[in-house]
C-alpha cells in the first residue's frame, strides 16, 4: 500500500514537472521577446500598447476578413494608396496615377526603390499576383467581389472561364500598373487602401507554401511595421520597418497590440498606465464625458432591421412602416448604446462621400427613416386592416450583448408605442445567418459594415439577386435594380449620387425594407501624450502617423 | 491489474472512436456553415461552389467523416476555418499550455488548502474554526469565478500591484488566475471531506487507534484520511479535467491566452476541425484521468474490487 | 440457530418487569419522522430553512410588490441608483430591477430544483445500479458516461435550442443532458465501497432483494455524499445557466434569471457596482441556507450519524 501511495506521489511529481516545462516553454518564447522589445524600445517613450477585443484570426492577406486582421495586416503591408486622417486615399505604394477620360482605365506608377521587408524589390508583379489570387476561391476571405465586380474579365477568370491574361490588369514594366474597369468606379482609389488589394511576393509566398501567414518568419512586409512576435491569442508587437519607404515619417519604433476580451480588465490597464488606449462601456461614457483624454469616433458600418418582404405578416408594407416609425433611433444611439454610435436616418451614413468633391452623401439624403407614433399607430391600423388581423411578430437576432440590448430596445419600442408585444429570438451568429439565408424569419438584426467609401457598397445589396434574397429580405423591384444599373453606368457625380439617394429612399421609407438603427460607433479615452492615433473610417487602425511626445 | 488495464485501454480506444463519430455528426447537423454566408451571398453561383468544394464540403457527409477518419489516424487533424489556414494541432497545442499550468496550481492549491481545512473543520467539529471553514466554503462555491477574478484583479493586481493585473508574458502572470479558480476547488474539497470524516471519525478502528494511544495527528492521517478520501478522489477527475481544459471567464478576465474560449468560439464559428480536434484531446483526457482514478481506488481502498479485475 | 437435542434445564423463567416492558425509550418513528424531528432541532437548519421559506416567497410575490414589472422600460430613469422609489434602482433600460431581482430569483430557484432533482434520481439510480451489478454491466455503464462527457456539452445545448423552443425547459433539459455523471460516478464509487462491508453481505444472506439492499442499506449510508453532491449541484446548475447567458444562449430578453443579472451587472462594476452585488448577495443568500440546511438534513439522515 505504502508503495501504492509513494508510486501514486511520484507520479504526481511527474505530472507537476511536465506542467512545469511546458509553462516555461510559453513563458520562455514571451519572456524573450518582452527582453527583445524593451531593447528596441529604447526609452519607451516612442513605443505604445494598444489592444484588441478578440484573437487575431489570421494575419494571410488572403484569409483576412475582419477588421482586426486588417487592424494588423493595414499597418504590416500597404496597398497603392493610403487613407489619410481625413479618409481621403493618398499615394503610398503608387506615387501617381493616370485616369483615362472613360475613367475606365487607371495606370499607377509605383515609387521608385521599393522593397519588402528581406530587401526584394517590389514591383507591379506583386500586385498582379496578389490581385489574381485574390480573384479567386483561393482566397478563403470570400472577398474576390471586390475585384470581380471592377475589373475587366475578373469574374470570368475567377470561375475559370477565361484565363489570367485576359484580365484587365497588366504589369508593362517593374513600376507600372494598369487597371481596366467594367465601369465607371469613382471610388476605385478607396478600393485600393483596402487590404484585399495590397500586394504579395509571388516567391516568397509560393515558398512558404501552407505556412503563409502562420507566424512571423511566415510573412513579408511592406508597410511601415514589421512583426517582432506573434500569438493569435496574446497580440501582435510591431516594430519598424526600415526597408519602409517613408520610414522616416514613422515615429513610433514599435507598437505593442494585446488581446483584451473583458471591458473591466482593460480600463484596470489603462489606469495602471500599461494601455494607451481603451474602449469604453456604454455606463462609464458619462463619467468620462468632460475628460480631455475622451474620444468618439463612428465606423461606416451600419446596424439594421431587416424586414422580410414575403414573410406572414410583414409582406404588408403599412405594417413595416408602422415598426419604422415606431423606433426611436436618437433614444437607442444616445441611452442604450451611448458610446458614440450615431442614430442612423438611412442605410448609407451621411459622412460617406458622395463622388462629389465636397459634398457629403448626407446632402442628397432626404425623407427617410422617421420617428413618428401618431404615424406609426396609423400605418398600424392601416396594415392590420389590410391583414385582416393583428400579425404575430419575432425578430431573429445574434446572441451578442450589443445586439440583444438592441433587440429589447426595439421590444420595448413596439410595446409602449403601438401596444404589441414581439418576440425575440437570439441565436448563435451562424444559425441567425441560416434562418436568414434560407428566409425563415420576419424580422433580423443585420449589419453592414463598407467595403468601400461610397454609397454604392450599400444600396447595391437590394439589387443583388445573383443568388440569395434572403438576407436582403427577398426584396425583388425591377424599378429599384433599374436605378442601381443606372447609377453604375453614369458618369455625372451629381447625378449619380442623385439616383443613388432615391433609390435609398424608396427602399426605406417608401417600401421599408429595411429599418435603418445606428451606424456604429466608439467611445475612447486615449493617453494624452499620444497624438495621430486613428480608425479610419473603415474600422482600420492605422498607426503609421502615430506619435508620443 | 494488468490485464485490467489493458482491457481498460481497450475500451478507451473504442470510446474515444464513438466520441469522435458523435461529435462529427452533431456538429455537422448544427445549423449554418463555417463562412459568413451573408457575405457569400455576394458571390456567383460558380464562385460559391468552389468555396464548398475547396473545403470538402461539397461531399457527402459519410464520405467527409472517413477522410476525417482516415487523416486522423495519420495524425493530421486538418486545418481551422475560424483561424484560417492554421493546423488545428497547433492552436490547441498553444492554447492548451497556458490553460494547464492554471489548472494545474488552481487544482494544487485547492486540494492542499482544502484538505486541511476539511480536516481541521471535521476535527473540531461545531468550533468556530468548523464554522469559519464552512463559511469559507458556502462563499467559495457562491460567488463566481469571474467576480472573484475581477475582484482579485482590482485589488491585488492594480491596487497593490503585487501581481501582473493582466496578459501572459512571464510566471507571475498566471497566480492570479490560477488563485481565483482555486477557491471553487477548496470548498468542494473542504466540504466531501469534511462529510466523510465526520462518519469516518466515529468508526471503531478510530476509537482503537485512539486507545492504542495514537497521536491525533498520526490517527488523522494515517486512519481517517486514508479512509475518507474516495468521494475527493472521484470528484477529483471532473476537476482536473474542467480546470486543466480551461475556463472561459477567468481567462478572458486576465488575458490569457488559454483553451476555454477557443471551445465557445469555435462551436459558435462552425469551426468543424477545430472542435473536433478538441473533442478527441478533451475526451482522451478525460478518459485516461478516469482509468487512473479508477486505478486509485483500488489502491487507496483495497475493499474496493473492480468488478471486471475480478475476472 | 439450527435446533438441536434442548432440554428443559436449560431454560430460567425471566421475571416480567412490567414497567420495562412498557417503557420504550424512543419514540416510535419512521426514518423521515426520525430525521425531521432532529433537523427541527437544528437551531441553523431551522434558520435556513425559514429564510429559504422567505427567499421563496419573494420570489413569488417579490415582482407585485411593486409598482413597476420586470419588462416595463422607463428610459428616462436609467441607472438609477437604489432609492425609495426603485428600491434596488434600475438597469439600463430603466427597468425595475427589484423586480427583476426577485423575478430572476424565481427563474434561477426554478432551474437550480429541477436540475437538482434530475440529478438526484439519475445520478442516484445510474450509479447505483452500475456499481451493484459491476462486470459487463458496470463497464458499458461507464463507457456511456465516458463518452457523454467527451462530446463537449455546448453542442447538445446549442442543437437543443435550435430544435426546441427556447424556454426554461429546454435550458434544464440542454442542462441535464450530463449535469447527472458526477453524481453517478460518487455513489457508484461509494457504493463499491460499501458493496463488500459486512452488513451488505449480512443483508444479501438475508436474502433481502437488490431493490431493498439499494434502498435501505446502500442509499441510506451513501446519503452524505448525495447531500454534499446536490448542494453542489445548485449553484453549479444557477452558474451554468448563467454561463451560458454569457455566451448569449439561454433565456430570452426581457426574461432574467440572477445568472444573467449577475452577468450584465459584471459588465458596469466600474460604475454600477449595486445591478452586479445585490443579484450576488441573493446567490449567496441561497447558497448558504441550502448548504447549512444540507449539512442539517445530512446529520438529521444519515444513519451512521444516529446517537
Amino acid at each position: 500500500m505504502k508503495k501504492a501511495i509513494k508510486s501514486v506521489i511520484a507520479a504526481l511529481l511527474v505530472v507537476s514537472t511536465l506542467a512545469g516545462c511546458s509553462s516555461f516553454t510559453g513563458t520562455q518564447s514571451s519572456g524573450t521577446a518582452a527582453q527583445g522589445e524593451s531593447a528596441s524600445a529604447g526609452s519607451g517613450k516612442d513605443s505604445i500598447t494598444l489592444y484588441l477585443k478578440n484573437e487575431i484570426p489570421t494575419l494571410n492577406q488572403f484569409s483576412a476578413s475582419d477588421n482586426i486582421a486588417f487592424a494588423v495586416l493595414n499597418n504590416i503591408s500597404e496597398g497603392l494608396y493610403r487613407l489619410d486622417k481625413e479618409n481621403q486615399p493618398q499615394p503610398a505604394l503608387a506615387k501617381d496615377v493616370t485616369i483615362s477620360d472613360d475613367q475606365l482605365t487607371y495606370t499607377f506608377t509605383l515609387r521608385d526603390g521599393l522593397k519588402w521587408s528581406n530587401g526584394e524589390p517590389l514591383t507591379s508583379k506583386d500586385f498582379q499576383f496578389a490581385w489574381l489570387r485574390q480573384m479567386t476561391a483561393d482566397a478563403r476571405n470570400n472577398y474576390s467581389f471586390i475585384m470581380t465586380d471592377y475589373i475587366t474579365n475578373a469574374l470570368e477568370y475567377s470561375e475559370g472561364k477565361a484565363t489570367a491574361d485576359k484580365v484587365g490588369l497588366e504589369a508593362p514594366d517593374d513600376t507600372t500598373l494598369v487597371v481596366h474597369l467594367k465601369a465607371p468606379t469613382p471610388y476605385f482609389l478607396f478600393l485600393t487602401t483596402f487590404v484585399p488589394y495590397f500586394p504579395q511576393n509571388e516567391a516568397f509566398f509560393q515558398k512558404q507554401g501552407d505556412n503563409f501567414g502562420l507566424g512571423k518568419d511566415n510573412l513579408i512586409y511592406s508597410g511601415p511595421f514589421t512583426i517582432s512576435q506573434y500569438d493569435a491569442a496574446s497580440g501582435v508587437t510591431l516594430v519598424k520597418n526600415d526597408n519602409y519607404w517613408d520610414a522616416d515619417n514613422v515615429k513610433i519604433s514599435s507598437a505593442k497590440i494585446k488581446i483584451i476580451k473583458e471591458q473591466s480588465t482593460a480600463m484596470n490597464l489603462y489606469k495602471a498606465g500599461q494601455l494607451d488606449r481603451v474602449e469604453l462601456s456604454s455606463a462609464e461614457v458619462p463619467s468620462y464625458k468632460e475628460d480631455p483624454e475622451f474620444s468618439t469616433n463612428t465606423i461606416f458600418r451600419t446596424q439594421f432591421l431587416q424586414i422580410n418582404t414575403t414573410a406572414e405578416g410583414t409582406k404588408n408594407v403599412n405594417i413595416r412602416k408602422a415598426i419604422s416609425c415606431a423606433i426611436d433611433n436618437d433614444l437607442l444611439a444616445n441611452t442604450i448604446l451611448n458610446n458614440g454610435s450615431e442614430a442612423a436616418v438611412g442605410v448609407v451614413p451621411g459622412t460617406m462621400s458622395s463622388g462629389v468633391t465636397g459634398k457629403k452623401f448626407s446632402s442628397f439624403q432626404n425623407g427617410l427613416k422617421t420617428f413618428d407614433v401618431a404615424k406609426a399607430k396609423e400605418y398600424w391600423k392601416k396594415g392590420v386592416a389590410e391583414l385582416g388581423k393583428e400579425p404575430q411578430l419575432s425578430i431573429v437576432l445574434d446572441d451578442d450583448t450589443e445586439t440583444k440590448d438592441v433587440g429589447t430596445f426595439i421590444q420595448s419600442q413596439l410595446k409602449d408605442n403601438l401596444g404589441i408585444d414581439v418576440t425575440l429570438d437570439s441565436k448563435t451568429k451562424e444559425a441567425r445567418r441560416t434562418l436568414m439565408k434560407s428566409s425563415d424569419y420576419q424580422m433580423g438584426v443585420n449589419a453592414w459594415g463598407a467595403d468601400y467609401d461610397d454609397a454604392m457598397t450599400y444600396i447595391q445589396l437590394w439589387a443583388d439577386h445573383s443568388v440569395i434574397n434572403g438576407f436582403r429580405g427577398n426584396f425583388i423591384d425591377e424599378s429599384y435594380d433599374k436605378a442601381i444599373s443606372d447609377a453604375k453606368a453614369e458618369v455625372d457625380t451629381e447625378k449619380r449620387a442623385e439616383i443613388l439617394a432615391s433609390a435609398e429612399k424608396y427602399l426605406i421609407s417608401d417600401q421599408t425594407v429595411i429599418v435603418p438603427l445606428y451606424y456604429m460607433g466608439s467611445a475612447y479615452l486615449t493617453k494624452s501624450n499620444v497624438k495621430d492615433l486613428f480608425v479610419t473610417h473603415a474600422g482600420t487602425l492605422e498607426l503609421k502617423h502615430v506619435s508620443v511626445q | 491489474m494488468n490485464r485490467y488495464i489493458l482491457k481498460r485501454l481497450v475500451y478507451l480506444a473504442v470510446t474515444l472512436l464513438v466520441i469522435t463519430t458523435l461529435t462529427f455528426f452533431l456538429m455537422h447537423s448544427l445549423p449554418g456553415t463555417p463562412f459568413d454566408e451573408d457575405k457569400i451571398s455576394r458571390l456567383s453561383a460558380a464562385q460559391q461552389q468552389q468555396i464548398y468544394a475547396s473545403y470538402g464540403l461539397d461531399k457527402p457527409l459519410y464520405i467527409q467523416f472517413f477522410r476525417y477518419l482516415t487523416n486522423m489516424f495519420k495524425g493530421d487533424f486538418g486545418t481551422s476555418t475560424l483561424y484560417l489556414g492554421m493546423p488545428v494541432s497547433r492552436i490547441v497545442l498553444n492554447r492548451i499550455l497556458p490553460s494547464a499550468l492554471i489548472g494545474f496550481q488552481a487544482v494544487l492549491f485547492g486540494v492542499v488548502i482544502g484538505l486541511v481545512l476539511g480536516i481541521i473543520a471535521a476535527y473540531r467539529h461545531n468550533t468556530s474554526m468548523d464554522y469559519m471553514t464552512m463559511i469559507i466554503s458556502v462563499l467559495g462555491i457562491s460567488i463566481p469565478n469571474f467576480v472573484v477574478a475581477a475582484l482579485l484583479q482590482y485589488f491585488l493586481g492594480f491596487k497593490l500591484g503585487w501581481f501582473p493585473v493582466a496578459y501572459w508574458e512571464s510566471y507571475a502572470n498566471s497566480i492570479l488566475p490560477s488563485l481565483a479558480l482555486s477557491f471553487g476547488v477548496i470548498a468542494q474539497i473542504a466540504r466531501f471531506i469534511r462529510t466523510e470524516m465526520l462518519s469516518v471519525l466515529q468508526q471503531d478502528y478510530i476509537l482503537m487507534a485512539q486507545s492504542k494511544g495514537l497521536s491525533p495527528a498520526k490517527i488523522l492521517v494515517k486512519h481517517a484520511l486514508r479512509n475518507s478520501i474516495l468521494p475527493v478522489v472521484t470528484i477529483l477527475g471532473s476537476i482536473v479535467v474542467n480546470l486543466l481544459t480551461g475556463s472561459l471567464a477567468v481567462e478572458s478576465i486576465y488575458s490569457v491566452p488559454g483553451i476555454g474560449s477557443l471551445f465557445v468560439d469555435t462551436i459558435k464559428a462552425n469551426d468543424y476541425s477545430t472542435i473536433l480536434g478538441l473533442t478527441v484531446f478533451y475526451s482522451a483526457f478525460y478518459v485516461v484521468v478516469i482509468l487512473i482514478i479508477d486505478i486509485l481506488y483500488c489502491l487507496i481502498d483495497p475493499r474496493i474490487r473492480l468488478a471486471s479485475a475480478k475476472e | 440457530m439450527q435446533s438441536g437435542p434442548i432440554s428443559d434445564e436449560l431454560f430460567r423463567p425471566s421475571v416480567k418487569n412490567k414497567e420495562e416492558l412498557e417503557h420504550i425509550s424512543r419514540p416510535n418513528l419512521t426514518a423521515f419522522q426520525d430525521g425531521w424531528l432532529r433537523l427541527s432541532k437544528n437551531k441553523g437548519s431551522v434558520c435556513s430553512l425559514i429564510l429559504l421559506i422567505l427567499l421563496v416567497i419573494l420570489a413569488l410575490a417579490g415582482p407585485h410588490l411593486t409598482q413597476f414589472t420586470y419588462y416595463g422600460t422607463d428610459y428616462n430613469a436609467t441607472y438609477q441608483a437604489p432609492s425609495m422609489l426603485h428600491w434596488f434602482g434600475t438597469d439600463k433600460f430603466g427597468r425595475d430591477q427589484w423586480a427583476r431581482v426577485w423575478y430572476g430569483t424565481r427563474i434561477s430557484l426554478l432551474i437550480a430544483v429541477v436540475a437538482a432533482a434530475l440529478d438526484l434520481i439519475v445520478g442516484v439510480s445510474y450509479g447505483a445500479v452500475s456499481a451493484l451489478f459491476g462486470g459487463k454491466v458496470d463497464a458499458v455503464m461507464q463507457r456511456f458516461i465516458e463518452i457523454l462527457v467527451g462530446i463537449p456539452n455546448l453542442i447538445f445545448v446549442i442543437l437543443l435550442m435550435m430544435l426546441m423552443p427556447a424556454s426554461v425547459w429546454t435550458l434544464i433539459l440542454a442542462m441535464s443532458i450530463s449535469g447527472w455523471v458526477n453524481m453517478a460516478r460518487l455513489v457508484r464509487a461509494e457504493i463499491l465501497k460499501l458493496k463488500n462491508q459486512e452488513f451488505v453481505l449480512a443483508a444479501r444472506v438475508l436474502g433481502t432483494s437488490d431493490r431493498d439492499i439499494i434502498r435501505k442499506h446502500m442509499i441510506p449510508n451513501t446519503i452524505g455524499v448525495i447531500v454534499i453532491n446536490t448542494m453542489f449541484t445548485i449553484p453549479s446548475a444557477i452558474f451554468t445557466e448563467a454561463f451560458l447567458s454569457f455566451i448569449g444562449i439561454g433565456l430570452q430578453e426581457p426574461k432574467a434569471s440572477l445568472g444573467v443579472l449577475i452577468n450584465s451587472g459584471f459588465q458596469v462594476i466600474n460604475s454600477h457596482v449595486y445591478l452586479l452585488l445585490i443579484p450576488a448577495a441573493v446567490i449567496v443568500l441561497i447558497m448558504v441556507c441550502f448548504s447549512i440546511l444540507g449539512d442539517g438534513m445530512r446529520d438529521a439522515f444519515d444513519p451512521r450519524m444516529r446517537n
